[in-house]
């Protein structure tokens, strides 16, 4: 740090550099947020008005009440979370072997296969819809929650794949060459030295996982029945012919979001530097 | 030099070994229906006339070098995607440097920036085109408040408008993804790198062009590629508040295709996704070569 | 002997998988219900297990179609008539004349409506169930027509010109509040439009016809007038509904179904008509239908859902629950209905309504309606070209 920088000086800086840039960001990005929420508990009459309501005059929570009890919203959250957990585990541990390969070795067709990677997520799902049911039905697999893990990692995995490999593409490999000087073998010196320092992009990794198999629409549809749904079929459940239920479509939405956002919250304390420093001062 | 020598050493079977799960897992499920779907784009092959499937050689190939729609399209996915991913993009790595500085509820702010990604795909269009509404959507209501315009705008019933409007909604939902991704990437940076620049006398911008940002290289490489490719392919958000419209003004060869599968002409479609996945991958070509180049040396 | 036979085949469990949508949460409550009285009423063993999937505008028929073709589709389904080709196309719907030649409940349903499920299966057989309809109608709020001085247009003429006068600035700041005509530019618009194809003076098999293209450009004038929101070219279902429920629009199309939440905001201040005649008049069905698929193992029983549905308790409950119109002449006769002035209107409209050509064009053409529309409406072509357009490409090849 630069020594002649007075106390008052910084301050301003940090309030230009960091506050009002950080507020300007979340509004941008939590207004939609808090729109969702005020339509979820504005009651019907304020819901259809020509008028712009900032907050609803007679708030009222039944829309959540009546998600929980009569639409029974409890169910696909569980199954969503089944489903997105296990593709999460499933795709992080066989992409970073995969994005190790890639990364750390040199061998005969590794390109063609990297692109071969690439190109499968380029191919729009429509396409795919007929096929890959008559497989899952074949397999026996239609209406259980594998068929989904199944259809997912099928597009995390290559995705995750090539993050992966462009994380352990920008670590410097002088810790694993001092490690493996002293005698680690190569799989010692990836769970000792690597795998500390790729947490962060494990967890983010993890997470991107996390929310594509959360949020998917167009498989679920159609390899779930009554008593596997996910949410976002459930939600879909709200928008008929006559129109949108705004207000359970709302209160959904925020009940979708709000569990992600606490699991993220005690996550993310791993994303911090000092691991990195850490190795490679130890 | 070190490095490469390292890097060789002990090929043998060892990455097949590792890339075996991945590929079977991928491939056990997808490589059918690819190559049922490439095969169906040299058909003519048409669910509602199905007596008529048939291969048809090049025509549905032809026929779509003749279509207009089809090259406007392919112009709208261009737009689409440099505006939508290069605002994500910048927008994303200012969050992450801002998500990266330590201050008093940094862990919460975090938890919440990431609220937009987390959101249903389902409930996103709906709710943006709720707040675009041009009757009572609170973009107009807001706008008119702090007297930006004088009249309500019909946002998404415009062509010049509904362009931009869906292009506000995906960076929405993709600066998340970036600055997650990003912010990952920077707790891999030594810090010793930085002391350096310290002891050099940089200042902050300096440090982020000459340190931050080279030492980011790949990933910003491996995240916009993907992105790219996801943005492009993407067709909720389009679909679900405008379906392409008005006018065709929205609609991106992605729902170009969505449309023609959704009204069962496979075949042409097929045809059409095959085009746009060759145009991604001389689109990935620049990246690619850099992440090749930059390892081989 | 023979008795003691049929009882252990009726014993015998079956088990209908059925598929259907519901238009929002109470519905889908209903139809479960509905499920569970027949499964313990019937007598016959049959055990219907009812799925519902989403709407999706419409993705509902797709994601149908694929589980069909993928093997794993459904025993009996609801089902809209514009998909029938592709499935009928794809030889895998069941025909049901034998079915309902043998029903004793085959007259409770007009002659006239199995024409119309034989006509879209391609004329040799029936393929689709009646279940329900819905004739188009237009609602309008009497306070404003009041407030504006113009009683219920009884020409096309007139309509327009009570589209003009129901147009006002109720605030005096020089910008229109009300609007005369919601206008539906995407999703769907098709079937309320049709009202001024026909109105204008064509019909669907001459869309480019000199009558077709003044329809259309009454429809041009309504939106560039300023009589229709601006909004009106990304207006689907939902845009037409809640701007008529927030009482921007005076006029706007759709049916019986959404009376009820109609009435539930407006109570006596919402009423209907039949869109009125000009050159011509028209005004469309809506319909939903069952289906029964080839892959069902036990048609009997399936039969006997279908018909519980169309006929039967099941007819009852769903009609008086969603608000649409009954297709078995008992049910039309109950009080509930007779009495309804929503259904007065629908059934006034019932001469006059119809249902597009079901070709299989139709689909891609529903598809590409709103696409073409808005290019109108936007002033990028004419109303010519775009009938000339719309002509093309549903009477292709």
């Amino acid at each position: 740090m630069k020594k002649n920088h007075s106390i008052g000086e910084k301050k301003t800086a940090r309030i230009f550099l960091l506050w009002i840039p950080l507020i300007l960001f979340l509004l941008f990005l939590l207004f939609p947020f808090y729109w969702t929420f005020v339509t979820s508990i504005k009651p019907a009459e304020e819901l259809h008005s020509l008028k712009v309501i900032y907050w609803p005059q007679h708030p009222t929570l039944d829309s959540y009440k009546h998600l929980f009890n009569q639409f029974n919203f409890l169910h696909p959250m569980k199954n969503s979370l089944i489903v997105a957990a296990i593709t999460t585990l499933v795709s992080l541990t066989v992409s970073t072997l995969a994005a190790y390969a890639f990364s750390r070795f040199r061998f005969a067709g590794r390109k063609p296969l990297m692109v071969l990677f690439l190109t499968n997520n380029m191919f729009p799902t429509v396409l795919l819809l007929i096929p890959l049911f008559t497989i899952m039905r074949k397999l026996g697999l239609l209406y259980k929650p594998t068929s989904l893990v199944l259809s997912y990692t099928t597009f995390t995995i290559p995705f995750s794949v090539w993050l992966l490999s462009g994380y352990l593409n920008d670590l410097p490999l002088s810790m694993e060459e001092a490690a493996m000087i002293d005698g680690a073998d190569r799989a010692k010196a990836f769970v000792r030295i690597v795998l500390p320092v790729l947490l962060p992009c494990l967890l983010a990794t993890g997470v991107y996982i996390f929310m594509q198999s959360w949020n998917e629409y167009t498989f679920a549809v159609l390899f779930t029945n009554e008593n596997s749904r996910t949410i976002p079929v459930a939600l879909k459940m709200l928008v008929g012919q006559l129109g949108v239920q705004w207000d359970l479509i709302t209160a959904g939405g925020i009940i979708t979001v709000i569990p992600v956002c606490i699991m993220f919250f005690f996550a993310q304390k791993r994303l911090v530097a000092g691991l990195t420093a850490g190795a490679v001062k130890g | 030099m070190e490095i490469h020598r390292k890097r060789r050493r002990g090929s043998g079977i060892w990455p097949y070994l590792l890339l075996a799960p991945a590929l079977i897992i991928m491939l056990s499920v997808v490589i059918v229906p690819i190559i049922n779907a490439i095969s169906m784009s040299f058909q003519s092959y048409n669910l509602t006339r199905p007596k008529k499937i048939g291969f048809i050689g090049l025509d549905n190939y032809a026929k779509l070098i003749n279509d207009s729609l089809f090259w406007k399209s392919l112009l709208r996915t261009l737009i689409w995607v440099f505006f939508g991913v290069g605002c994500q993009f910048v927008f994303g790595f200012m969050l992450a440097l801002l998500l990266n500085k330590s201050f008093k509820g940094r862990g919460v702010v975090r938890a919440v920036s990431l609220i937009p990604w987390v959101t249903p795909g389902v409930l996103i269009a709906l709710m943006w085109s709720w707040m675009f509404d041009g009757n009572y959507g609170v973009i107009n209501d807001v706008l008119l408040r702090l007297h930006i315009i004088s009249d309500k705008v019909a946002f998404l019933a415009k062509p010049a408008s509904a362009m931009p409007s869906v292009i506000i909604t995906i960076v929405w939902q993709g600066i998340p993804f970036f600055a997650l991704m990003i912010l990952a990437g920077l707790q891999g940076i030594p810090g010793d790198l930085y002391e350096a620049a310290d002891i050099d006398g940089a200042t902050g911008l300096k440090k982020l062009f000459y340190v931050t940002i080279p030492s980011l290289r790949n990933t910003i490489f491996v995240t916009t590629m993907l992105r790219i490719i996801w943005v492009a392919n993407s067709v909720d958000v389009i679909f679900n508040m405008t379906e392409g419209g008005p006018a065709y003004a929205t609609q991106t060869l992605s729902v170009y295709v969505y449309k023609k599968a959704s009204s069962l002409d496979m075949g042409y479609a097929s045809a059409m996704a095959i085009m746009l996945m060759l145009v991604l991958l001389v689109a990935a070509i620049p990246y690619l070569h850099n992440t090749f180049r930059d390892q081989e040396g | 002997m023979c008795a003691t036979m049929v009882s252990a085949a009726l014993a015998e469990e079956t088990t209908i998988k059925f598929w259907f949508w519901a238009d929002n949460d109470a519905y889908a409550q209903t139809m479960q219900e509905m499920i569970a009285d027949f499964n313990a009423t019937n007598g016959k063993g049959i055990t219907v297990v009812g799925e519902q999937y989403p709407w999706d505008g419409g993705g509902y028929s797709g994601n149908l179609l694929t589980a069909a073709i993928g093997g794993g589709g459904p025993d009996v389904a609801t089902f809209k008539l514009t998909a029938t080709p592709s499935f009928v196309g794809n030889d895998l719907l069941t025909p049901l004349d034998e079915y309902i030649n043998n029903w004793e409940d085959k007259d409770q349903i007009n002659e006239n409506l199995y024409n119309t499920m034989r006509t879209a299966g391609g004329e040799d057989a029936i393929y689709v169930m009646p279940w329900n309809t819905q004739v188009l109608y237009v609602y309008y709020r009497p306070s404003m027509f009041e407030a504006a001085g113009v009683t219920v247009p009884t020409t096309y003429e007139e309509f327009l010109d009570v589209c003009a006068k129901l147009t006002r600035d109720t605030d005096g700041d020089g910008k229109t509040d009300v609007y005369g005509f919601g206008m539906r530019g995407s999703n769907g618009g098709q079937e309320p439009w049709g009202c001024f194809l026909y109105a204008g003076g064509g019909d669907w098999e001459h869309l480019d016809s000199e009558g077709g293209i003044k329809g259309m450009q009454d429809y041009i004038d309504l939106y560039t007038n300023g009589y229709a929101p601006e909004t009106a070219p990304n207006d689907g279902f939902a845009q037409v509904i809640d701007n008529f429920k927030s009482g921007l629009t005076a006029m706007t199309i759709h049916h019986i179904g959404s009376s009820a939440q109609m009435m539930e905001l407006f109570g006596d201040d919402v009423a209907a008509f039949v869109f009125p005649a000009g050159e011509g008049q028209w005004t469309s069905m809506g319909d939903t239908e069952t289906v029964m698929f080839e892959s069902c193992a036990n048609k009997e029983a399936a039969f006997e859902w279908m018909a519980y549905l169309a006929t039967g308790k099941g007819q009852e409950t769903w009609c008086t629950v969603t608000g649409n119109v009954p297709v078995a002449a008992r049910v039309q006769e109950l009080e509930q209905f007779q009495s309804n002035p929503f259904m007065k209107v629908s059934i006034e409209g019932s001469p006059v309504a119809g249902i597009l050509p079901v070709l299989d064009t139709t689909t891609e053409w529903i598809s590409n309606w709103p696409s073409v529309i808005q290019q109108a409406l936007l002033g990028q072509i004419t109303a010519e070209e775009c009938m000339k357009t719309l002509q093309e490409t549903l009477w292709a090849e």
